[in-house]
């Protein structure tokens, strides 16, 4: 404990049980210690209420049905043509957040189920089995709400992230991730976290946070269970492990939601009530969004260290506009800001009312944990260890003289170059056929000008997506100058997955 | 200003409409997005208010279809004020007010012929009027 102790959680929780506890949001903290400074403040306020809704893809439910008769022990089940796992015995579910329906993928999935169950709305459950001596069922379809169930507990394995990265996107095409639609030439950019206003932010050193601490989950009250998977104190990444009734929650609070082409995830509204238990908890709840910085990052990269561009304060980031490489980028915040306040006054007002108790975690939230990369048995393979060099042709030259380089070299594509070696276009086998068809004499009439390229430095498997993404069989290899150093071709790559 | 959608069919890429109606009315017309390949596509225009008659009806006569009305639809009982669409936004239709609620402009919408916030609202919230 600090050695200026002002209160106890039990002398906190006495005021708030005779309704005379101080309570006053992240917000409002911040202009009392800037108006009254922070000695008066720590003596004053009792509470700092805090507030984040955002995506948090680490969330799930755990359900418990109940047994049918005769009994089942499910060996495969599915909400709403969700699939949904079984982690323990015969009749417990968790339900994925990103788990994606089966018939609907991309805009129904785990979250949305949760969202539909708190909503107290019926879904269709169904269920095989292989059948055992004391399981003998196989099969099961019935539709259930969150009446019928005797457990539905939200039990999030990482969430509230202390804060987060600002993300955009330097590709030139559009990218769609977990921090939403990026626009091509850094064309916006995206960040979650409510900042000033963020849980953990107002309690970097997780003095009053850990195992046991009650919580805003949902709409209801919950608890903090743990440090989160992933958890990065070292690097201000905190998260935390949580578990709240379902049964109890508000749709407001809680959201299933579909990323475009990444798949779907939940919406959760976390809180923490934060006990001024000394003069360093006040100053650290004042702190203001100036003061905390996240990196922009650059998403066009898919890479797991992704590059950074540059610092940026949550100031800047709510202010709608960031500047990145001299460029003024329209920013928007993920979680909802609007949303994050409701929290912060809606846990004051629960408070005020005599409604929440504190509660001390028996133990706190590490402080030194390590967040390590994945370990991997073989390396990962880049595009130079497969790269060939390039026939290429310059624009001027005849569909004839091109159709005979393919021909005499057994290969079906040719890359176009300026007589700098520039990329200008690529010509295949297949768009010569088609000149000849239709009598076209001149390249170009027949060359694709949009053509999409790969660095050698780029994954394979970046590459190979590339690829399958656009339908098509071979990259030109480019350098930073944009000079053709060569060329990758699918039949490469199935190749080196071979070996 | 009045804004109005302008449809054009496979049947009339071929003709220089828009010119010709330019040319009859004498009138300034600002493009504010076009989508118009030889399959036929949308043009979103602003014609002056007191010209707006007669340029809507020039436009019909030569086989455009002519819509006025609102491009997008929003949700609110789905929308839940994350502020996602704001950033997608190149016409700063999309933005907080003083709560942080997630406000649209309608008038400035540029509706189908961009569409950049409709798939990225984590709710699907927000609808072309088709």
């Amino acid at each position: 404990m600090p050695t200026s102790e002002l209160r106890t959680i039990d002398e906190i929780n006495e005021k708030i049980r005779k309704g005379e506890a101080v309570v006053v949001t992240a917000e409002e903290m911040i202009k009392i210690v800037e108006s009254r400074g922070i000695k008066v403040a720590a003596k004053e306020i009792d509470v700092v209420t805090t507030g984040t809704l955002g995506a948090m893809c680490s969330s799930g439910a755990i359900i418990n049905l109940g047994h049918s008769d005769p009994p089942i022990k499910i060996n495969k089940a599915w909400i709403n043509d969700v699939e949904v796992s079984h982690p323990g015995a015969a009749v417990d579910l968790y339900i994925g957040a990103t788990q994606m329906s089966e018939t609907k993928p991309f805009e129904y999935g785990g979250g949305h189920v949760i969202e539909d169950l708190i909503k107290g709305e019926e879904v269709e459950l169904r269920a095989t089995a292989y059948g055992t001596d004391c399981y003998p069922r196989t099969r099961l379809e019935t539709l259930l709400t969150k009446n019928d169930l005797n457990q539905f507990y939200l039990l999030n394995f990482r969430n509230c992230y202390q804060r987060y990265e600002c993300a955009t996107n330097s590709r030139d095409e559009v990218i769609y991730t977990y921090m939403g639609k990026l626009l091509p030439h850094f064309g916006n950019a995206t960040f979650s976290g409510a900042g000033e206003l963020s849980p953990l932010t107002n309690d970097p050193n997780y003095e009053t946070i850990g195992i046991g601490t009650r919580i805003f989950l949902g709409g209801s009250q919950g608890y903090v269970i743990g440090e989160g998977t992933q958890h990065n104190p070292r690097n201000q990444f905190g998260t935390i492990m949580v578990r709240g009734d379902g049964k109890k929650m508000s749709p407001e609070f809680i959201h299933g939601a579909s990323f475009t082409n990444y798949g779907t995830t939940l919406y959760v509204g976390i809180g923490f009530p934060i006990p001024i238990l000394n003069e360093g908890l006040a100053k650290k709840t004042s702190i203001c969004d100036d003061d905390i910085f996240t990196e922009v990052v650059d998403y066009g990269v898919p890479r797991r260290d992704r590059p950074t561009l540059r610092k940026v304060s949550y100031k800047e980031l709510k202010s709608g506009k960031i500047d990145i490489n001299n460029k003024e980028v329209k920013v928007s915040s993920l979680s909802s800001l609007k949303g994050a306040k409701k929290i912060a006054k809606t846990l004051k007002s629960w408070i005020d009312d005599s409604k929440f108790f504190l509660t001390a975690p028996i133990e706190r939230l590490p402080t030194d944990t390590v967040f390590k990369p994945m370990k991997l048995l073989s390396a990962m393979p880049f595009v130079e260890s497969i790269i060939h060099p390039a026939m290429t042709c310059k624009e001027d030259e005849k569909v004839k003289s091109v159709a005979e380089k393919i021909i005499h070299h057994s290969i079906n594509h040719v890359v176009v170059v300026n007589d700098e070696g520039k990329l200008k276009g690529i010509v295949t086998s297949w768009d010569i056929t088609k000149a000849v068809a239709e009598g076209k004499k001149d390249l170009t009439d027949i060359i694709t000008r949009r053509v999409f390229v790969t660095t050698p430095d780029e994954p394979v498997e970046v590459a190979s997506r590339k690829l399958a993404q656009h339908n098509i069989s071979a990259l030109p290899v480019v350098n930073q100058e944009k000079k053709v150093v060569g060329i990758i071709t699918a039949e490469d790559i199935s190749k080196l997955f071979k070996r | 200003m009045v804004k109005v959608l302008l449809k054009f069919s496979d049947k009339v890429t071929d003709q220089p409409i828009t010119s010709q109606v330019i040319k009859e009315k004498g009138v300034t017309i600002n493009i504010l997005s076009a989508h118009v390949d030889q399959q036929g596509g949308e043009m979103l225009i602003e014609i002056p208010e007191d010209e707006a008659e007669g340029v809507i009806e020039a436009f019909r006569s030569k086989g455009v279809k002519v819509e006025l009305r609102r491009l997008i639809e929003v949700n609110k009982e789905k929308c839940f004020d994350c502020g996602g669409c704001i950033s997608l936004c190149p016409v700063n239709v999309i933005t907080y007010d003083a709560e942080y609620s997630v406000v649209f402009d309608e008038e400035k919408c540029l509706g189908s012929t961009c569409a950049l916030c409709i798939d990225a609202c984590p709710v699907r919230a927000i609808e072309l009027i088709t």
